[in-house]
Formats: structure tokens, C-alpha cells, sequence
């Protein structure tokens, strides 16, 4: 219960700060003005994913990101999950398409640092003034290459009372649902319809949702909306009709349209899994077209962790990765045409690893140093750890 | 990249291929995930809309017109982007000059109103063949007679891929071949995905390889835009390859016209600028 009143303490400040800073243009909690063009961006929930995203520092409204993922790990659901969790949070209404409301109950909860350290900054401003605000900011944009130009103006006056643009969550902890939280979840037909009907009623649980989704923007215009989709076209949650190519396709336009339509009130999350529908298939390759950002999470074999542990944990202080992350394609940057941001990651290599605390931690990927180079790594990298590392990566 | 003076808003390299084609001829453009044809797209408009021949002083013709018909983008993107460009839709839509057909927002989400367009606006509602051929020809027919008109059709690939067993390549390909008998030149957009046209194992792939080759046997000019074979360089967005169709019924009455083949490199600045340059300048 006591959880319960530090949330509403958190979603407080935002609506404040929502106030005062109107005139900035900022109705909404949870939004904030990308650096690079100004248009509304929201966070994914994820600080270093937010990060990645051609410089706009958070997931820009109107758009939608596909991530795919090989294998039977479910990062990529960890991602969603935190994705809702901060949906819920920052009071945006959730939109789940397939799966129970269990999953909602499954929610990571926010940290307890989180919370304090929140507190402290309310507790006590002028102290947080003498910090340089600047440097205060980069820390909130989540640290690497951020650049925060549009923010600084006026953070100093309001930065006591900042929103929180994205929190941090603890995937050990449960989120506990306020009362007021706007999650919805829109179950899919698993049976194919075996009567005769026309094709309208072959893609109804697609038709169902879309129906759902129009009359829930168009009845509240100010509010925001976060569509989540978990392992769209998988047989554990679709009937065999809805991968039809042109159903599924029919439904993507569909979700792109509406998304353009409220280009300020929407969002769109989708993973899709890579071995059931590699990307070599034409399918995949219309999915990945019709979205606004692709991204592909490759876990490294499960082995490859246990082995890798020991030397990271020994020798550098962080955890090892545990996949790597492919960049495809970036909202709004590769529409206009690819370029001019050098703050995307796009063709680095990124490497993932999900840790409880941090969350989903995307950084690029370096190799360990090379085994005999020199005498520095002699001492950590030498035995039969290090080798296996080498050989882990090398592929 | 702060360089986007009125020089580069249409790259000199590119200049002699993104003139008004001659007549009936089709201009081609591919694209693949990652290197979009959008800002081509618009530089078709602005030449088109803009450029040094668009108000003709040969007065018979009359203006250049534009129809823009786009399956993946609503007009407010394609607004924003040509205001970087210095041109203005929606004067132009007022003076008759261009229109615009939606293919996005209406298509298949489920009606909850009557879709009405703006002014210069028609917003599709049915992926029918027929239907797509009436909407677009009566398009075609309100921007008036006067005047030759250019069709851009922005990813008409799309309409092959969700429609099913309802629409085929060749049926595509003949609702396009009875628009270009009412327009005066044709620019088309289509992806070029390896998935999409390599393997060829289901009819979605199929359908698709044998539009885009039926196409680029068609067309008379392919300008086809990929990433970097290398990887991916901080200052090049992509390649963009310049290639002749097959043009050897025409080649007595325009041998000067005959497209030179090039690979250029090319970058699409943040503001929407874009540098065309040649390898290794």
C-alpha cells in the first residue's frame, strides 16, 4: 500500500509541471520536445532505447517500432513490458492486442531508488541548484550522447518540479496497478471462423482491435495512447487466418494510418518473432516496411552467458552482454532519407544486457581485449575464460 | 549539413534525370529498408512544380500539373517536406496545379465516418482494382485539361500486397498502363527488398518480383536507391544507381536524350538537404 502512494507521489509532479510549462507547449505528462526537431517524443521506458533513437531522445508520437527477436528468449517482451509499465505510470492509456490481463499484472515496478532520489529533489532544491543544471539534465536524457538544447531553456526556473520523463524499473518488484490505470486488453480469435462468411469477418480479431483503437483516440483528444502488440502472428495467440499476408498487412496499414492520423496522441510497440517468420521472407520484409522503426534483438546462445559471466564479472566491472541489437531502420530519420544524425546507432555494433535493475541496457559492443596482445590483460584474460570469450564472439 | 541554400535543394548531378520525362515515358524508382525514395519523390515534385521548365514559356503546353497518389504516407508528410524545399502544396493544390489521392488513411481501417478530403485531397477507401482505376482517373480529370500532368504513384506495391488473391501483377500493371494513356509522364515507386524479389517462394514474393520486373522492363529510366554494399559511413546515406530502360525503339528520334548510366553516392542532410556526389569525391 505504502508502494501505492509513492506512485501517485510520482505522477504528481508531472501533472505540475504539465501546468507550468503550457506555454512551452507541453500539454501532456511523459512528453517531451525531441532536440532535434521539436516534435513530441515519449519514452519507451527504456533509457538507453530512447537514447538511440536518431536523436530525438525518446520514441516520437505518430510512430511505431517493430522489434524482432530469433530464438526463445523474450527480451524483446521485456522491452514491452517497460514500455506499459511506463505507460501506466505516466497515466497513458495502454492498449494490449492478444494477451490476458495477466501480463498486465506481470508489470516491472518502479525502483525504490527511483523513488527516493525523487523524493530528495523535491525534499530539497536549493541544494540541487548548486549542481550545474546543464549536467543535471544530461543525466536525466540518460547519460551517453545526449544532447539537450530545446530542454535547457527555462529547466532551471521549473527543473524542481520536472516530469520525469522516463523512470526506472525494477524487474523483481511488481507494479502495482493504480486504480486509475487505463490498460486495455483486446483478445484475439484464436479458432479460425469456419462459417462461411466474407472476408471482412476472416480478419476480425484485427478488425476488433482497430475499432477499439479508433473510438478510444477519437473520444478523448488530448490523451495518449500506447499500443503494445506482443509476438504478432504467433500460433499461441493468432488463428492461422490473421497470418495471412494480406490480413496481417492490411492490419499494419491500418495501425500506420492511424498512427499519422493522431500524429500526437499515438505510439505503437510490436515484437514479432524471428524464427517463426525469418527475415528472408517477403512477409517479414512488408511487416518490417510498414513500420516506422525496425530493430533486431540477437541473443547470444544461452551457454555463451553462463561461460561469459565469470570473466566479466572478474575482470570488468559490468555485466557481459548477453545478444546483440541490429538497427533497420529509425522513425522519422529514415523516412526522410537516412543521414545528418550522428547520434544514431544505426550500423554500430550494439550489444544488449538485461540486468534487474537497470533494465534492458543497450550500449555498443566491444570486443575483450585479444588474448597474448599485451601484458595488461595477462592476469584476468589468460585462462580458459577468455578463450571462450573469443570464441563466442567471433562469428 | 547547414549548407541547404536554394543550390542544393536540387543536387546538380541529378538535375539532367529528374527533368519532366517526355512523353508516356515511366520513371522508375526502388527503394529498400533503410534508403527511402521520399526525398526523390520530392524533388520530382519540386522540379516538376518549380523547376525552369514547369511554367513553360512554350504556352501551348500549358503548366506542368502534379498528381501525387501515395499508399505509405499521409499528405502532411509530404507538406512538411516540400515546405523545406520551398514549395508550397497547398498553393499549388489551390491553383489547380497539384492534387493529391491518399492511399493511406482510408484504406483499411474500418469506416467510422465518411472520410472527406480537404480541398486537393481524395482519400481512397477501397483497394479494388476498379474502384482505384475510377478514383484515380476522375483525380486525373479535376485537374483539368490544360496542361501536361505528371502521375507519382508512391509504393503502389502495397496495393499488391494486401490485396490477397484479389489482385495480381498483371492486373496491377494494366490498371497503371490504362492511367498513363491520361497523363503525360509516369513516376513510380516500388521496393526493391532482396526478400522480396530473390527467393520468390511464396505468391506475396512472386506477385511482387514479377510487378517490379514487369515494371522496370517498362520504364525508361530506373533510378534505384540501396545502402552501402560496405556498411554504413557517417556522410552517405545511400547509392543511388541511374540506369536506361530499354529504349532502343526510340533511339532515332532522340539520341541526344539518351540517359547516361551512373552510380552516385548521396546524403540526406537533417534538414532534409541532400548532397549527390560521385564515388570517392
Amino acid at each position: 500500500m505504502s508502494f501505492r502512494k509513492r506512485n501517485v507521489g510520482v505522477a504528481q509532479p508531472g501533472d505540475q509541471a504539465a501546468g507550468r510549462v503550457k506555454s512551452e507547449g507541453i500539454q501532456q505528462p511523459g512528453l517531451r520536445p525531441s532536440p532535434v526537431d521539436g516534435r513530441l517524443t515519449t519514452s519507451t521506458g527504456t533509457r538507453s532505447l530512447d537514447a538511440l533513437l536518431a536523436g530525438h531522445a525518446g520514441l516520437a508520437l505518430g510512430t511505431s517500432l517493430l522489434v524482432e527477436e530469433s530464438g526463445t528468449t523474450d527480451f524483446g517482451g521485456a522491452l514491452l513490458r517497460y514500455y506499459a509499465a511506463e505507460g501506466v505510470v505516466q497515466g497513458h492509456n495502454v492498449h494490449v492486442l492478444g494477451i490476458g490481463e495477466a501480463w498486465g499484472r506481470d508489470l516491472p515496478g518502479l525502483s525504490g531508488g527511483e523513488s527516493a532520489t525523487n523524493k530528495e529533489e523535491r525534499k530539497n532544491p536549493e541544494e540541487r541548484m548548486k549542481i550545474a543544471w546543464r549536467y543535471e539534465r544530461l543525466g536525466e536524457f540518460g547519460g551517453s550522447r545526449d544532447r539537450s538544447i530545446s530542454q535547457s531553456s527555462g529547466a532551471s526556473s521549473s527543473s524542481q518540479t520536472q516530469s520525469i520523463f522516463c523512470h526506472d524499473f525494477d524487474l523483481s518488484k511488481r507494479l502495482i496497478l493504480p486504480s486509475s490505470a487505463k490498460m486495455h486488453f483486446v483478445p484475439t480469435s484464436l479458432r479460425p471462423s469456419l462459417d462461411f462468411t466474407d472476408a471482412e469477418a476472416a480478419s476480425a480479431p484485427f478488425i476488433r482491435f482497430l475499432t477499439h483503437l479508433s473510438t478510444q483516440l477519437s473520444s478523448s483528444p488530448s490523451s495518449i495512447h500506447r499500443v503494445i502488440i506482443p509476438t504478432l502472428l504467433s500460433p499461441a495467440l493468432y488463428s492461422s487466418d490473421a497470418s495471412k499476408p494480406e490480413n496481417v498487412l492490411q492490419f499494419l496499414h491500418a495501425l500506420r494510418a492511424l498512427l499519422r492520423k493522431y500524429p500526437a496522441q499515438l505510439t505503437a510497440m510490436i515484437t514479432l518473432p524471428l524464427t517463426l517468420y525469418p527475415r528472408t521472407t517477403g512477409l517479414t520484409r512488408w511487416m518490417e516496411l510498414l513500420s516506422d522503426g525496425v530493430l533486431e534483438l540477437a541473443p547470444f546462445p544461452s551457454t555463451a552467458i553462463a561461460v561469459k559471466a565469470a570473466p566479466g564479472a572478474s575482470t570488468v566491472h559490468e555485466e557481459p552482454p548477453q545478444g546483440m541489437l541490429k538497427i533497420h531502420r529509425l522513425p522519422v530519420f529514415h523516412e526522410k532519407g537516412g543521414g545528418g544524425g550522428e547520434s544514431s546507432g544505426f550500423g554500430d555494433d550494439l550489444a544488449f544486457t538485461l540486468s534487474r535493475r537497470k533494465g534492458l541496457v543497450i550500449k555498443p559492443f566491444s570486443l575483450p581485449p585479444v588474448e597474448g596482445d599485451s601484458e595488461a590483460q595477462q592476469g584476468a584474460l589468460e585462462g580458459d575464460h577468455g578463450k571462450a570469450t573469443k570464441a563466442d564472439i567471433d562469428f | 549539413m547547414s549548407s541547404a541554400s536554394v543550390s542544393s535543394r536540387i543536387p546538380p548531378l541529378l538535375d539532367p534525370y529528374l527533368a519532366l520525362p517526355p512523353e508516356a515515358s515511366l520513371v522508375l524508382l526502388t527503394s529498400v529498408l533503410g534508403a527511402s525514395s521520399n526525398w526523390l519523390v520530392l524533388r520530382f515534385l519540386h522540379r516538376a512544380l518549380l523547376g525552369p521548365d514547369a511554367s513553360s514559356n512554350a504556352s501551348a503546353d500549358g503548366d506542368t500539373k502534379v498528381l501525387l497518389v501515395s499508399f505509405m504516407r499521409d499528405l502532411a508528410f509530404w507538406k512538411e517536406n516540400a515546405r523545406r524545399l520551398g514549395l508550397d502544396l497547398d498553393k499549388l493544390a489551390a491553383k489547380k496545379r497539384f492534387a493529391f489521392v491518399d492511399g493511406l488513411s482510408g484504406l483499411f481501417l474500418p469506416k467510422q465516418r465518411a472520410l472527406s478530403g480537404r480541398g486537393g485531397e481524395k482519400i481512397l477507401n477501397s483497394s479494388d482494382l476498379t474502384a482505384l482505376y475510377g478514383e484515380l482517373q476522375q483525380a486525373i480529370q479535376s485537374l483539368g485539361d490544360a496542361g501536361r500532368v505528371l502521375l507519382v504513384v508512391d509504393q503502389l506495391d502495397l496495393v499488391l500486397a494486401t490485396g490477397g488473391d484479389r489482385v495480381d501483377a498483371v492486373g496491377l500493371g494494366e490498371m497503371l498502363l490504362g492511367l498513363r494513356e491520361h497523363v503525360h509522364a509516369t513516376v513510380l515507386t516500388l521496393s526493391a527488398d532482396s526478400p522480396l524479389v530473390s527467393v520468390q517462394q511464396t505468391p506475396l514474393e512472386t506477385d511482387h518480383a514479377a510487378f517490379l520486373l514487369g515494371m522496370a522492363h517498362q520504364a525508361d529510366l530506373i533510378m534505384s536507391l540501396r545502402l552501402l554494399d560496405s556498411g554504413t559511413a557517417r556522410d552517405v546515406s545511400g547509392v543511388v544507381r541511374i540506369t536506361a530502360g530499354n529504349q532502343t525503339g526510340e533511339m532515332d528520334q532522340g539520341t541526344q536524350q539518351r540517359v547516361e548510366e551512373k552510380e552516385l553516392l548521396y546524403f540526406v542532410g537533417g534538414d532534409g538537404g541532400v548532397k549527390v556526389f560521385e564515388r570517392g569525391q
